[in-house]
């Protein structure tokens, strides 16, 4: 008894106290979620048998299911444009203010953190201002290019299928923009000041120490953003539900909001789980990027 | 010691008195309601006059908001956790009552001496039976009809006593409205990708003949087509795909749309926020002479089968159905069964209102609803937006739904 105790103390039976919680916490809240969904995905299952595991099984029939619907091309090609698109945008400008934010002017500090209120806010009230903004009818946004000349003709953000999906991606950028800048930030205060004097010393013009100094030296964070980006990418249910709810005719309809809509506006909660599983499968080769970016953290 | 007995006879002796009067009184009993009615609307206004009329019952209210209804209901039916009486949207009674989830209410409705079922209007009845059962009470109902503004009529020359009647008078018309220069459209309605629009499309459908089991007709193509013609020509905002009937009929208000599509629960709204003369005709047709047809909503009470005070519950059912002569002017409803309104307020309205529930028809009644419904709002919406043609788009409706429906 005396001997747990001391190993718990100072011994390796603390470490294995702290591993366990961790495990306990993950599969409580991690690991369960996921199987209970894996099994869903491979069940009948609809809104009354929702609490019993005594489902009839159907294997993969539910993945076969959702790919041979029309539908799933469209909303694959629909997700692909928004994670890329949305990553690229809010990783570049993201990346240009924080390189903006390192200079030194009065204020800096200050104005780097007003950005974060953007990314404070929920996405849903983010949802219902970009909505106002983005009004076919009355928008602020079509006001301000129809009174500029930039176009003669309203268009019609959210129920024109041609615009609705870059309308969710602008106002997806938008959201992302602070998270992008705060942690590429703290990536560039970490780089040494002496390494861009002594680049500079060499004759180094400021094209060549952002291309040889801050991007080898800020690849381990850009690897993390940019998973990071694609795992809340998607993630972003609340934009598109305040938005366009996935349309017109599903044209702004992405795999996440797809999922919600079969399991919850037509109860085929087994096909929703199927499409999340799949969803899963990316996120966790994502995950595996971003440990291995995190991992090279400490390399300079 | 006699000192304390003393001082302790006042207390217990009253506390005798008390329990006495508690047993002989009975517990009353409470009742769990879910309802979708906010603080100002229904149950809430109904339920201390209830509680009046009925002392040894109470009433626990809690509302659920409209869209997660059938999820929390669901959810609680699964793990026994519902309530006793509930709000259920019409084309969802049957989902449940498919799966034994409601009590059926034809026995006691036959004893009962004051709903009586001939009563119920055929449309609302039929919403409320499954198999040959009744599963629950109508609350009242509501129908769609055309508003237009009286004062853009005069305007533009065209004459507010003369409505358009057929389709082409009402696509005609709202050409001749649309005014762009002062942010007017012709017509609002909705289109949207969600059961409102499947709502304010069937009546359209049944007027050609087809109905939710039968949509790949030439008249379900027609409908598309003039949707099509309102949306293309802009004489209808292209916003009508993403509006529900509440942010399109928002427009009418304000006076950017010069008619509108929508039911009589906006009456209320349209009593301060419409700064115009309005009136409301019956939902256009076709062509002369052709069937008339109007959507039928609102929602029914109903018992849960595994409620504990079935006998309570019923009386507050049969209770609020006799309040049926009041839910125009005080809820904004229609009344689903006979009854006698005196001094209807906006009379003229109600009683374009009352002939349209002439023409009303369920949505249903079927079990998988929503898949129905879902079939039927996706063809719409890829046909407004040229995604593929009415045709195209109604026949594979049509075999998603013939999937449902087994055939």
């Amino acid at each position: 008894m005396q001997g747990i105790i001391r190993t718990i103390r100072d011994g390796s039976g603390f470490d294995i106290l702290l591993l366990l919680l961790a495990l306990v916490y993950l599969v409580a809240f991690s690991a369960f979620p996921i199987i209970y969904n894996i099994i869903m995905s491979l069940q009948t299952v609809d809104m009354f048998t929702i609490a019993s595991f005594d489902r009839p099984f159907v294997g993969l029939k539910n993945y076969y299911d959702i790919l041979s619907q029309p539908l799933a091309s469209t909303i694959f090609w629909n997700t692909v444009k928004f994670v890329v698109l949305s990553i690229v945008f809010q990783l570049s400008i993201g990346f240009g203010l924080a390189l903006f934010f390192q200079q030194d002017f009065p204020g800096a500090t200050w104005l780097r953190g007003l950005f974060l209120a953007g990314w404070i806010m929920p996405a849903l009230v983010v949802g219902a201002i970009w909505k106002w903004l983005l009004a076919g009818d009355f928008g602020v946004i079509n006001y301000i290019l129809m009174s500029s000349g930039v176009t003669d003709e309203r268009i019609f953000w959210l129920s024109d299928p041609d615009v609705a999906l870059y309308a969710v991606i602008i106002a997806n950028v938008w959201l992302g923009i602070p998270f992008n800048m705060l942690l590429l930030s703290v990536g560039l205060a970490g780089i040494p000041r002496d390494v861009y004097e002594a680049a500079e010393l060499d004759g180094a013009g400021a094209f060549e120490r952002f291309r040889s100094i801050t991007l080898p030296l800020m690849r381990a964070q850009l690897g993390a953003v940019i998973s990071l980006g694609v795992i809340f990418t998607l993630q972003q249910f609340d934009l598109i539900a305040a938005l366009t709810q996935g349309g017109p005719a599903n044209s702004s309809n992405v795999a996440q909001y797809w999922s919600w809509q079969l399991s919850f506006q037509t109860y085929e909660i087994s096909l929703g789980s199927a499409v999340s599983v799949m969803m899963i499968l990316f996120v966790i080769v994502v995950a595996a990027v971003y440990v291995r970016s995190t991992h090279h953290e400490h390399s300079y | 010691m006699k000192r304390i007995v003393k001082w302790m006879a006042g207390p217990i002796a009253f506390m005798g008195a008390l329990f006495t009067a508690a047993t002989a009184q009975a517990e009353p009993v409470t009742l769990e309601i879910w309802t979708i009615d906010r603080a100002d609307q229904y149950i809430y206004l109904l339920k201390d006059e209830f509680e009046k009329a009925h002392p040894d019952i109470k009433l626990n209210l809690k509302t659920i908001e409209f869209r997660n209804m059938v999820n929390d209901l669901a959810r609680a039916a699964a793990t026994g956790e519902g309530p006793d009486v509930t709000y259920i949207d019409n084309p969802e009674v049957a989902l449940f009552a498919s799966r034994g989830l409601l009590l059926d209410l034809t026995p006691m409705i036959a004893e009962s001496k004051i709903v009586k079922k001939d009563d119920i209007f055929p449309g609302p009845l039929a919403s409320v039976t499954w198999d040959g059962k009744i599963y629950g009470l109508p609350r009242g109902a509501n129908t769609i009809a055309l508003y237009y503004n009286v004062d853009m009529f005069k305007a533009k020359g065209l004459d507010p006593d003369k409505p358009p009647r057929t389709w082409d008078e009402l696509y005609e018309a709202a050409k001749k409205l649309t005014d762009p220069a002062k942010n007017v459209y012709g017509l609002a309605f909705s289109a949207v990708a969600t059961e409102e629009g499947t709502f304010q499309f069937l009546p359209w459908l049944q007027m050609t003949g087809g109905d939710y089991d039968k949509v790949d007709t030439e008249g379900g193509v027609k409908v598309l087509e003039a949707w099509g013609k309102l949306l293309d020509e802009k004489l209808a905002s292209p916003d009508t795909l993403i509006r529900g009937q509440y942010d399109s009929f928002a427009t009418f208000n304000a006076g950017n749309a010069a008619m509108a599509i929508s039911g009589p629960w906006e009456l209320p709204r349209m009593a301060t926020d419409a700064k115009f003369d309005y009136r409301a005709t019956l939902l256009p047709v076709p062509h002369d002479g052709a069937p008339r047809a109007s959507a039928l909503g609102e929602g029914d009470n109903v018992i849960l089968a595994n409620s504990k005070h079935p006998k309570e519950a019923f009386i507050l059912l049969e209770w609020l159905h006799s309040k049926m002569p009041e839910v125009w002017n005080r809820f904004g409803f229609l009344p689903a069964s006979k009854v006698q309104v005196d001094n209807p307020q906006s009379p003229e309205i109600y009683a374009v209102f009352e002939e349209s529930m002439k023409y009303a028809r369920n949505r249903g009644p079927h079990p998988e609803w929503p898949k129905i419904s879902k079939a039927i709002y996706t063809a719409i919406q890829s046909s407004l937006t040229h995604q593929s043609d009415p045709k195209t788009a109604l026949g594979a409706a049509q075999k998603q739904i013939d999937a449902v429906l087994g055939k």
